[in-house]
């Protein structure tokens, strides 16, 4: 029985190599700045595809007209679904200094609608430590079971760019690390989680107030 | 003719590798994900179709359906990976390697039909709670057959090697063409199981049916078992949306015409793999064939398996 759980659990870790998306967002990210410019927060903000918008909205109860809008207690009834993350759920959204991980918060402020058979989600993440300076932005899922595509960056006052992850670099990479793969491969380890590299890159330069 | 088209099975064969090696196939991957994104809002358009009663809004969704399936598997995963590995690695028949894709497409449906109607009739469970067996107990289960599959693969083909490196010692007496002896009437429809004296090691060229049969029930229901026990997350969405909205029979449907969609694209693998494999054996000249067959199934099978146990572990 252990055996069993450990398994799913492994797998669940596993997709990558196989996975295919079933979920596809397109996702804004906006940067805000504290009183000395640095970056400070990031709104990050979601909206999900039409058949997985109708799948959670159906299974809700709401818009049961299906005119694709939603009343004010509909609405008020969607807020927060998308917000119960589990312990550690890093939130698919990831942000670095330069190349240096930088920690964000838990998610807080979460706004959910529904416009046009949309649902669109956001939520504000605090970096722990802001940045001055290049701040880089990804959001994936390690395991590609729901591709992000960053539709549009804001920063008042910075540089921005979105940029394509380098597929052939990545390919390289992805070869790279199952090429390092031991053979008694460490279960803790696991598969190497190649959804990042795969990934496109939000870069942001703030000029310091 | 035959010989040709069956020779340009080495060029199908190169192209494959070519297209391996140089990212091809991630990018066919991308392409896929790009079409199935695409395919999102039409799928809910005719998903609300149905339930609003719309004329031929049914016929619209079995398109949409169909071609969700098409894409789909037009990723990587786990049908497609096991089907080609093992057309790649034993000499099975087109014919019956793509009836095979099909009864496991069809029972990949089958079993999202059952999983949904099971969770929500029977158990009363949540979309999260179906989504996650299917992903995470049900995938395990998958890749785990898998391994099985591709090890006895490896233990056929050491057998059958070691059966020809007997019956070549038993045979150096004898002339390297007697042929006419007991190969005709063998019942080739189980496992070929010939005892070190059958002398079978030797050149008589045999037909891709005589070899082909050696495909038992066991690979058949492994190959089908590996594909259907783990549903598609696609049609489970698509079952549990249809069910809430009352229209629950255009929901089985579509999971089903979702079904024959992937089984296009896994039988058009099959067909891929067993048409290089035969190019290569043809360009090798039937003589050789029977010592390159073992060691085709033996690297395949180990291929087949390794890579599972990388899926498996997490891998």
């Amino acid at each position: 029985m252990h055996l069993a759980w450990a398994m799913a659990g492994l797998v669940a870790l596993a997709g990558p190599a196989a996975a295919h998306p079933h979920i596809f967002m397109e996702t804004e990210i906006e940067v805000l700045r504290d009183a000395e410019g640095r970056a400070a927060a990031l709104r990050v903000t979601w909206t999900y595809d039409p058949f997985f918008s109708l799948v959670l909205i159906t299974e809700r109860g709401l818009d049961p007209d299906g005119d694709g809008t939603l009343t004010a207690a509909e609405t008020a009834a969607l807020q927060g679904f998308d917000m119960n993350w589990e312990p550690g759920f890093p939130g698919d959204t990831y942000a670095f200094a330069g190349a240096q991980a930088v920690a964000l918060s838990g998610p807080r402020d979460g706004v959910a609608r529904y416009e046009g058979g949309r649902i669109i989600s956001s939520h504000i993440r605090d970096l722990v430590v802001p940045v001055s300076g290049l701040l880089v932005v990804k959001n994936y899922d390690p395991t590609y079971y729901t591709e992000y595509t960053i539709r549009a960056v804001r920063a008042e006052g910075c540089a921005t760019e979105i940029i394509a992850p380098d597929l052939t670099e990545a390919e390289r990479a992805l070869q790279a690390a199952l090429a390092e793969l031991p053979a008694d491969v460490d279960v803790e380890m696991g598969f190497p989680e190649v959804g990042a590299v795969f990934a496109q890159e939000v870069r942001v330069t703030c000029a310091a107030s | 003719m035959r010989r040709i088209l069956t020779l340009a099975g080495i060029g199908v064969a190169a192209l494959l590798g070519l297209l391996w090696l140089s990212g091809g196939v991630d990018s066919l991957a991308r392409a896929a994900a790009e079409a199935q994104r695409a395919l999102q809002a039409p799928l809910a358009g005719a998903v609300r179709a149905v339930q609003a009663g719309q004329p031929a809004a049914w016929a619209g969704l079995m398109v949409i359906c169909f071609g969700y399936g098409v894409v789909h598997a037009a990723g990587p995963g786990h049908g497609k990976f096991v089907i080609g590995g093992y057309g790649l690695a034993r000499r099975v028949p087109l014919l019956r390697l793509g009836t095979v894709a099909l009864a496991a497409s069809l029972a990949q449906a089958g079993v999202a039909v059952a999983l949904v109607y099971a969770g929500v009739l029977a158990l009363g469970w949540t979309r999260e709670r179906m989504v996650g067996l299917a992903e995470g107990a049900l995938a395990a289960a998958s890749w785990g057959v898998i391994v099985v599959l591709g090890l006895w693969l490896v233990w056929r083909g050491l057998r059958r090697a070691l059966q020809q490196a007997r019956a070549r010692t038993a045979d150096a007496g004898h002339g390297l063409h007697h042929h006419g002896h007991h190969h005709h009437d063998h019942d080739h429809d189980y496992e070929h199981d010939h005892g070190p004296d059958c002398g079978c090691g030797h050149s008589h060229g045999p037909s891709v049916a005589e070899v082909a049969g050696l495909t038992g029930w066991r690979d058949t229901l492994a190959l089908i078992g590996s594909v259907a026990i783990r549903p598609c997350s696609g049609a489970l969405f698509l079952l549990i949306l249809t069910f809430q909205m009352g229209i629950g029979a255009a929901g089985v449907a579509g999971a089903f015409a979702i079904g024959l969609g992937v089984a296009v694209v896994t039988i058009g693998v099959a067909s891929l793999a067993v048409w290089s494999r035969e190019g290569v054996l043809a360009g090798l000249g039937e003589a050789r064939v029977w010592k390159v067959l073992p060691v085709i199934e033996i690297a395949g099978g180990a291929m087949i398996a390794a890579l599972a146990i990388g899926m498996l572990l997490g891998a």
